[in-house]
């Protein structure tokens, strides 16, 4: 991946005072790629994306583009196109001047500026919008401006802040598919900053979550979903359960309340640990249907959402446990509320995690 | 008020917010509001207005008779004119300076931090918390101590009363434009960056230009403060160098009569002219 990479990030640091914004972030993005920051708000995803448009100054760090080091440049040196959250469209200026803003500062030849006005307005299928003001335009099509704006300097890498959050939930998804096509179709390194999973799954060819200006983990979505490296990870993405407890022998987790799970791997460490489990990887049976399962709870209360009835169970002595099962397994039945259930999982969904938050690998199967 | 008498009688409707009869007293009350206000605002003008027909040399109620002859005889009183000019010259100078001033100063405050950016802000709004007189004394105290010591005339000059009006046009010049500057989305002056603008090029072609309500609304403030001052021009007039509402307060020391009444329409009519001239070019109703 290094060798392919377009741009590439090192030890990018931002402190405030004594505090770090970002920290130590090292990233590798491919040509072509669309790669998404992904956090909870003041993770520094943000701050990371400024610091690559020049907007912050690094504390340290490099910005490498090509092989050139942009981390010393000013903004209006660096080549980058940037569509920003709140559109920033000129409200002084038309569409067309808007999109030709960065050729003009460029001082390209007049005959150039038009053609390639042309090209970006066909791509956005803005054509008969050129001569409109911001204002005069629904906010689809001021974000269809900021994009052709950033796009028609031919910039080396497009960022993207937020750029869906100030949409209609409807339009969201034909313009994320549209920003998606446009990256590709040009060929353009992209970084995306987003705190909307969904957003972040379906726009990015690989995904970065931050959390406290650092990088948690990096991959594609399949990668953070299944193999998620720190607890933080696990819960951000899809909402894993968190449960914390003993392990008193290689396959008994107890709980803080005296209940004791059987896991499904055996581990060779003892003491506090997490355990990651995901709603959906959980299958829930009847008491006594299965034996042996590797938990038994009660059901605290179920909510039928349609594909599924979202479960909260309660162990014994207070631990809880988010669980989805699927209707159709069911036959649109819900179980009633102080239910006694019987829970199994497999091998590959059990994530543990030691107190320090890295995982913790299986000794044998 | 046709609802039928069982909902009036089940519901107390003036009691519920929004209900129909509370939304037609609300809207009755700021009819009525808004009738005062524009009452209140016009009733001088057009007063004076009428007062400036009146036959009587000295101002009675009711006239004995109507005349436009005050209006024909301003020519008596070059005066007038002269000291309206003044204040046309002055005012305008004021106000450029004041631009001059007080937009470099608003986006300094606004986008950059530097040392001594608090005592600055103080510095530029402190004129307004001192009364007009004050400051005119004291800077009259200041030009004759100057003059005597330099042998130089400064009282009765243009310049002096032009600084003078700067130190009252600029602080409403930057408290307009930063209040402009303060709902100014930043990050369009960043896209301007990130599109290849220099700051330089960031500043003329994306600050300036979407500043330009704000800068005619400053423009517009400083020109009507420095045109309507008197407690401070007091001071620092001359025989021969006079503001317009100095003259007219000169000329009513010694009458009473309408004439001075015909000079302020034509005074209003000039203003009026001035401001439709630049709704032109900016519409005003969205200024101020």
């Amino acid at each position: 991946m290094s060798n392919a990479s377009h741009l590439r990030i090192e030890g990018l640091t931002k402190l405030y005072g004594a505090t770090a914004a970002v920290e130590d972030v090292n990233l590798d993005v491919a040509q072509g790629e669309m790669l998404v920051l992904l956090g909870p708000s003041g993770c520094g995803k943000t701050t990371t994306l400024r610091l690559v448009a020049g907007f912050v100054a690094a504390t340290r760090g490099r910005i490498l583009v090509e092989g050139k080091d942009y981390a010393s440049l000013p903004p209006y040196q660096r080549e980058m196109g940037m569509v920003f959250q709140s559109y920033a469209l000129f409200p002084h200026l038309t569409v067309a001047q808007n999109v030709t803003f960065g050729l003009r500062m460029r001082k390209l030849p007049k005959a150039e500026i038009d053609t390639r006005l042309e090209q970006t307005l066909d791509m956005v299928k803005l054509t008969t919008m050129a001569d409109r003001y911001p204002r005069q335009l629904s906010g689809g099509q001021q974000q269809r401006v900021a994009l052709a704006r950033a796009l028609a300097i031919r910039p080396k890498v497009l960022l993207l802040d937020e750029p869906l959050s100030n949409l209609d939930a409807n339009l969201r998804q034909s313009v994320a598919r549209e920003i998606r096509q446009l990256q590709r179709a040009a060929g353009l390194t992209a970084l995306m900053v987003t705190h909307d999973q969904n957003e972040a799954m379906t726009m990015a060819d690989r995904l970065v979550l931050m959390n406290e200006g650092r990088v948690q983990q990096v991959g594609t979505q399949e990668e953070l979903y299944e193999q998620p490296l720190n607890p933080f990870v696990a819960r951000f993405i899809g909402h894993s359960n968190l449960v914390a407890g003993d392990l008193v022998e290689a396959d008994s987790l107890r709980l803080p309340g005296g209940a004791v799970m059987k896991l499904a791997r055996r581990y060779a460490q003892r003491g506090p640990h997490v355990l990651a489990l995901r709603p959906e990887r959980v299958r829930l049976h009847g008491e006594g249907d299965v034996a042996p399962p590797r938990a038994t709870a009660t059901v605290e209360d179920g909510t039928y959402v349609g594909g599924h009835v979202d479960y909260l169970l309660a162990f014994e002595g207070g631990a809880s446990l988010a669980l989805h099962e699927p209707t159709g397994a069911t036959g649109g039945t819900r179980r009633a509320r102080g239910e006694r259930v019987a829970l199994t999982w497999d091998a590959q969904n059990e994530r543990l995690f030691d107190p320090n938050g890295a995982i913790v690998t299986a000794a044998e199967a | 008020m046709s609802a039928p008498p069982e909902t009036a009688a089940t519901l107390p409707r003036a009691a519920i917010p929004g209900s129909p009869g509370t939304v037609a007293a609300l809207t009755a009350v700021t009819r009525l509001l808004v009738f005062v206000g524009i009452a209140l605002m016009l009733i001088p003008l057009l007063m004076t207005a009428y007062m400036s027909l009146f036959a009587d040399g000295v101002v009675t109620f009711p006239p004995s008779g109507y005349t436009l002859s005050w209006y024909g005889r301003l020519a008596e009183f070059p005066k007038f004119g002269q000291s309206l000019s003044t204040s046309l010259r002055v005012a305008a100078m004021a106000t450029l300076c004041s631009l001059l001033i007080g937009v470099p100063a608003s986006i300094a405050l606004v986008r950059y931090s530097f040392p001594g950016r608090g005592v600055l802000n103080v510095l530029l709004l402190s004129p307004l918390t001192v009364p007009g007189v004050v400051i005119g004394l004291g800077l009259y105290v200041l030009m004759v101590d100057v003059e005597i010591r330099t042998q130089f005339p400064l009282i009765g000059s243009d310049w002096v009363l032009i600084l003078a009006h700067l130190l009252i046009t600029t602080p409403w010049v930057v408290r307009l434009c930063v209040a402009n500057l303060v709902q100014l989305d930043r990050s369009i002056e960043e896209a301007a960056a990130n599109l290849g603008a220099s700051p330089g090029r960031v500043l003329w072609s994306v600050t300036l230009p979407m500043m330009r309500q704000g800068i005619v609304a400053a423009a517009l403030f400083a020109f009507i403060v420095s045109f309507e001052n008197i407690e401070m021009t007091l001071f620092l007039i001359s025989p021969g160098m006079i503001t317009f509402p100095i003259s007219v307060l000169q000329y009513l020391e010694y009458r009473f009569d309408p004439l001075v009444a015909s000079v302020v329409v034509v005074q209003t009519a000039v203003i009026a002219a001035l401001l439709l001239a630049i709704d032109r070019y900016v519409k005003l109703s969205k200024v101020v």
